[in-house]
């Protein structure tokens, strides 16, 4: 109901009235802390009709016990007229439910200027204390996301300017969180990428195609002392509102790329034991293969040079014969000499185009060794629209010679010896090259796992033969697997892919 | 020399064949060149009978193997055996089957030809074909204990190293021995001492040491 004061008119008190306008809770209590009024919505907010209704001792009651004393040494000071700051107290309603208000306590003075009232006025800021607590939590999540994360992480606005910058990136770069932020984020990259990462983001804003968002890659990072770093960097990009940040995950690579190199050092120091172990149990079969041609060049030339003593002009033609046979018999105990000391050489991993047949020529040079005094049978396929692949040689020429001496040796004890090659097509990408023996099979149990280090069948070695193998062929990027032979004995098949016509020989 | 004499050169390996082949044609020799000792013994028999030249290191069937299918098939022809590289075991083994000698390659053209030439001797008077075991023994009885020790080392196939282990004497020690023995038996090479150990453990009825 509303009172019109007319204007000249005595001010009438009325407490009720302005009480009943106010948007939230407002109580005037006495100094025995009583409520002697209360607005609507205060009654409202505690769910009663009247002031009498209101619990007792309100409302020092309705505040959660451990904010009492707080609540009351406040009252106290708003009597002996200070001034009192707001301050969050957690109400306790009659219905059992807790919100958060806002308390506002001001002192009353009677006409006297004694103040025997306090206005308290409770706004309830549950909600927003949730949001703010929320948005805090938030807060303290990412900073404390950004203070332990392994990866480095980096933050930065369609301006490129950072906007966080995580410890860990503040290790890896060595800029401070304080001094880069704000920074154009190019500060973190050398030429030519520095010059040219504006562009990156303005043509992605132009443009909305993803180049490293979400797709991520191997880039390198200045450091602020300008030394430069190998790293993985993921970029995933967030909109807020209609601003857009997108943020950067970082993994310094530098110790990743000396592992792998350590690694792939270990691997070659391995591949080059096996070679040599390889060649080791050669030893007794090489000496023979050599052998024989010396004889032969032996025989040739003792005989020519007792002819000496005869009729040259007569016995000129069987001289010759006797020359050139020992000239070929000189280049074939060359060749093995060559083939031997390539296989045993450390040299570095060097991958080139190479003719598929020339890598299986010089791979049964040492791999038949001896294969035929066993007896064994060799045939080789090579179909012909399979011409190069891009290997290194000697590692090839490793894992085939390592195949073949195992088909010979899985034969030693089989009636018929038959050790096959062949090569053909797979599709226009991938070639197959299998080796084929009849020898006393692989055990079906076992199945890939003979490719696995020492997992030796034979009782000699090392078992590390086909987990050479497959190392080597893996890392180039071929697969290497076993099957039974339909004609008894074993097959073993290789992919590779191919190597173009016109590759280049340049890594 | 007459060109009858027949020489059998059963090798497996193509350029060794034809060079042994050629090098004894123009040493006067008729060459026989066989593949395989299976394809020998298929055509020995009622062969014109000749010396084997004969290679140890062969597939389906080696030297040694060979040799023993001519004891049994009575193919009497003297066989000169060609041993890898050093295989003293395996020469033994060619040695106490009844080889005239044996050649390690790759060889001299002289001793090639000696051999063959001695192979032949064996050939045209079959009664000399064993050292009779009482000459064997007589020989033998002038060596000294350790001697006699190396020389029994060398008979069961053992190589120098080990015979000095066995002994307890240093390798040198053994080859000074070895020396000794081949100078009081008048024989120059290891063959022809084996030879006579072998006589005179027939005499004995010697049983055959184990082969390692």
């Amino acid at each position: 109901m509303r009172e019109t004061i007319v204007h000249g008119t005595d001010r009438v008190w009325h407490p009720d009235a302005i009480l009943s306008a106010f948007p939230n809770c407002v109580m005037i209590v006495d100094r025995n802390l009583q409520p002697i009024n209360c607005s609507a919505v205060g009654l409202e907010i505690f769910g009663v009709a009247s002031l009498a209704d209101l619990p007792e001792g309100a409302p020092v009651t309705c505040v959660a016990p451990d904010h009492r004393r707080l609540f009351e040494n406040r009252m106290d000071c708003a009597f002996e007229s200070s001034a009192v700051d707001p301050f969050d107290v957690p109400l306790q309603l009659p219905d059992g439910r807790l919100i958060y208000a806002e308390c506002n306590i001001a002192g009353l003075a009677s006409p006297k200027g004694e103040i025997d009232a306090v206005m308290v006025t409770f706004q309830d800021v549950t909600a927003l204390r949730n949001t703010e607590g929320k948005l805090d939590q938030a807060n303290s999540i990412l900073r404390s996301i950004l203070t332990t994360i392994p990866d480095a992480m980096v933050v930065i606005d369609e301006a490129g300017r950072i906007s966080s910058f995580s410890s860990t990136a503040e290790k890896m770069f060595g800029y401070e969180q304080e001094e880069i932020i704000g920074q154009n984020v190019k500060v973190l990259m050398p030429e030519p990428y520095r010059a040219a990462h504006d562009g990156y983001i303005e043509r992605y804003l132009r443009t909305e195609e993803k180049r490293i968002i979400g797709i991520g890659r191997t880039v390198v990072g200045c450091r602020k002392d300008g030394t430069t770093f190998p790293l993985q960097l993921e970029v995933g990009e967030a909109k807020i509102g209609d601003e857009r940040y997108f943020t950067g995950f970082i993994i310094d690579l530098t110790e990743k790329k000396q592992t792998e190199a350590e690694l792939q050092s270990l691997q070659q120091d391995l591949a080059h034991a096996s070679r040599l172990s390889a060649v080791g149990t050669l030893a007794s079969s090489l000496a023979h293969e050599i052998n024989q041609p010396l004889t032969a060049i032996a025989n040739y030339l003792s005989a020519a040079r007792d002819m000496m003593d005869g009729d040259l002009a007569e016995n000129r033609e069987f001289f010759l014969e006797a020359l050139q046979e020992s000239v070929s018999e000189s280049l074939r105990a060359g060749t093995i000499v060559r083939r031997l000391r390539e296989f045993v050489s450390r040299g570095e991993i060097n991958r080139r185009k190479l003719s598929i047949s020339q890598v299986l020529e010089d791979a049964t040079v040492l791999g038949m060794i001896g294969a035929q005094e066993r007896g064994v049978k060799f045939s080789i396929d090579i179909a012909p629209d399979t011409d190069y692949v891009f290997a290194d040689r000697v590692q090839m020429q490793q894992v085939m010679v390592n195949l073949m001496r195992n088909g010979i040796e899985a034969m030693a004890d089989s009636a018929e010896k038959k050790l096959h090659i062949g090569v053909q097509s797979l599709d226009d990408e991938r070639l197959e090259i299998s080796v084929s023996d009849s020898g006393s099979g692989i055990d079906q149990e076992l199945g890939d796992r003979i490719f696995d280090p020492f997992a030796s069948t034979k009782g000699t070695g090392m078992g590390l033969g086909l987990s050479i193998c497959r190392t080597i062929i893996e890392a180039h990027g071929g697969t290497i697997g076993v099957e039974p032979n339909p004609d008894g004995g074993t097959i073993f098949r290789i992919t590779l892919e191919k190597a173009e016509r016109e590759q280049n020989d340049e890594q | 020399m007459s060109s009858e004499r027949l020489v059998y050169i059963v090798d497996d390996d193509d350029s060794v064949r034809r060079s042994a082949a050629f090098m004894l044609r123009h040493a006067g020799f008729k060459v026989e060149p066989v593949e395989s000792g299976v394809a020998f013994l298929k055509m020995a028999k009622g062969a014109e009978r000749g010396c084997v030249l004969l290679d140890v290191r062969m597939p389906d069937m080696d030297g040694l193997q060979v040799q023993q299918q001519m004891i049994k098939d009575g193919i009497d022809m003297p066989v000169v055996i060609l041993t890898g590289h050093g295989d003293i075991e395996i020469a033994v083994q060619a040695m106490r089957a009844g080889a005239v000698n044996f050649l390690e390659k790759p060889y001299e053209k002289e001793a090639l030809i000696a051999a063959m030439e001695e192979a032949f001797v064996r050939l045209a008077d079959s009664n000399l074909k064993e050292m009779a075991a009482s000459e064997a023994k007589v020989r033998l009885a002038c060596l000294t204990g350790r001697e006699q020790d190396v020389l029994d080392g060398l008979l069961a196939g053992l190589p120098n190293k080990t015979i000095a282990y066995d002994l307890g004497i240093s390798p040198r020690t053994v080859e000074i021995y070895r020396a000794n023995m081949m100078e009081k038996l008048r024989v120059r090479s290891l063959a022809d001492a084996l030879r006579i150990g072998f006589a005179a453990e027939r005499g004995e009825r010697h049983e055959r040491p184990a082969n390692s």
